[in-house]
């Protein structure tokens, strides 16, 4: 039975890629890694995948206005709540950037020149990594911003494979925040791992991540990262943990190896440090005895 | 009692799905008259933000009285759904239909 683990940190900078692209590269063939932090995605700068297969990617709608039938008398500009329509050269035309989408100016236009069509934001690819993994992930166009949708696409589609070639896990690079995104990331996870720092905006972000996670009733394990920066704040973290009954996974020292490792290209099990290795061997161990995988 | 279950697949005998808002489909099942009724949910699937709200809104719609779901609905939509006073089960995301409501009847879910 397929696993799914989805690494989340509510806060930046915790090292919740570098975690997951870890433990993509212990996994190896058996796991379907899956990038839904879509937004900044870098998963792919550590596990280095060939984004072998390649399909657009629509959410959300934009305006598009037929010359033929426009008959310029702008009341669609007027409408407009977000200035996306403006007059050049004679014509009316669209700010693909500024347009949101809402159809306002579609609703409101006489000669029913305005058509709203599927947005097309970017790509999202079927690709393998350097370690043997499956990769699901996307890239957005510019401007353009990561949903709900594409998340579960992402998903749906690590799962379809994971599925289909009988892989005993997915592991999921979550969303950043605690919105659309990231409700769409935890949503049939059967465990989730929280990356913090003992910072208090890491605690804070993690106590806000983990309403989302409790809410939803997933398994949840904590890595805390760089453990050691702040001993006072680590032992609230770990106090936390407790009063939640969250599995503390591992605490981590600060290591210059997990940005030596990213300035490779490399993930930081393959960069040669054999004291954080082993850390993360041991990490991914009792990941997958609480699933029992 | 109308009762609304998230699934996979538009049968009976469908595997559950755990997601709330982006489930496939909606199967109901009518247990006063023993009707089983399918709903494509396909567009609030594709929904780009809020799937979540407007599935409660379908729930409204189909007139449910329980829902049985897996991980059960984000803040937003619970929001909705606990002023309509629809009543939440979850925790039968990887059973199948036909068991989550054995599961049901014999009060083994979780009240949300």
């Amino acid at each position: 039975m397929m696993k799914e683990i989805v690494v989340i940190s509510g806060k930046g900078g915790t090292g919740k890629t570098s975690i997951t692209a870890a433990l993509a590269s212990l996994a190896k063939e058996s796991c379907i890694v899956v990038d839904c932090d879509v937004d900044a995605a870098d998963l792919h700068l550590l596990l280095q995948p060939d984004f072998a297969h390649q399909e657009d990617f629509y959410s959300g709608k934009i305006a598009h206005i037929d010359k033929t039938l426009c008959r310029n008398c702008g009341r669609c500009a007027d409408v407009c709540r977000f200035d996306a329509i403006d007059f050049k050269e004679g014509h009316y035309v669209i700010d693909a950037l500024s347009c949101e989408g809402c159809g306002y100016c579609s609703h409101v236009c006489r000669p029913h020149a305005i058509v709203m069509s599927e947005r097309n934001v970017g790509s999202w690819y079927h690709s393998h990594t350097k370690y043997g993994n499956e990769m699901i992930h996307a890239k957005l166009n510019i401007g353009a911003e990561n949903s709900g949708k594409l998340v579960a696409k992402v998903k749906k589609e690590g799962k379809a494979i994971a599925l289909a070639e009988n892989k005993s896990l997915l592991i999921v690079d979550g969303s950043p925040g605690i919105g659309c995104p990231v409700v769409s990331s935890l949503s049939g996870a059967n465990f989730v791992l929280l990356v913090t720092e003992p910072t208090l905006s890491g605690l804070h972000d993690l106590k806000r991540v983990y309403e989302v996670v409790k809410r939803f009733r997933i398994k949840a394990g904590c890595i805390i990262n760089k453990y050691d920066l702040n001993t006072t704040v680590c032992s609230q973290i770990e106090q936390f943990l407790e009063e939640e009954s969250i599995l503390h996974v591992k605490s981590i020292p600060y290591m210059t190896a997990f940005s030596q490792a990213m300035i490779e290209g490399k993930t930081v099990t393959e960069y040669t440090d054999p004291v954080l290795k082993k850390l993360l061997e041991e990490s991914f161990e009792t990941i997958k005895q609480t699933l029992g995988v | 009692m109308k009762i609304a279950f998230t699934t996979k697949e538009p049968t009976w005998d469908s595997m559950m799905e755990a997601r709330f808002g982006r489930a496939e489909y909606v199967v109901l099942y009518d247990e006063e008259s023993g009707d089983i009724t399918i709903h494509n949910n396909a567009d609030i699937a594709a929904q780009e933000h809020g799937a979540g709200p407007k599935m409660a809104q379908a729930m409204a719609d189909l007139k449910a009285d329980v829902i049985i779901t897996g991980n059960g609905p984000g803040e937003n939509a619970h929001a909705v759904l606990s002023k309509m006073g629809t009543t939440i089960f979850v925790g039968a995301g990887e059973i199948s239909v036909s068991d989550a409501y054995k599961a049901y009847q014999e009060n083994r879910l979780e009240k949300f």
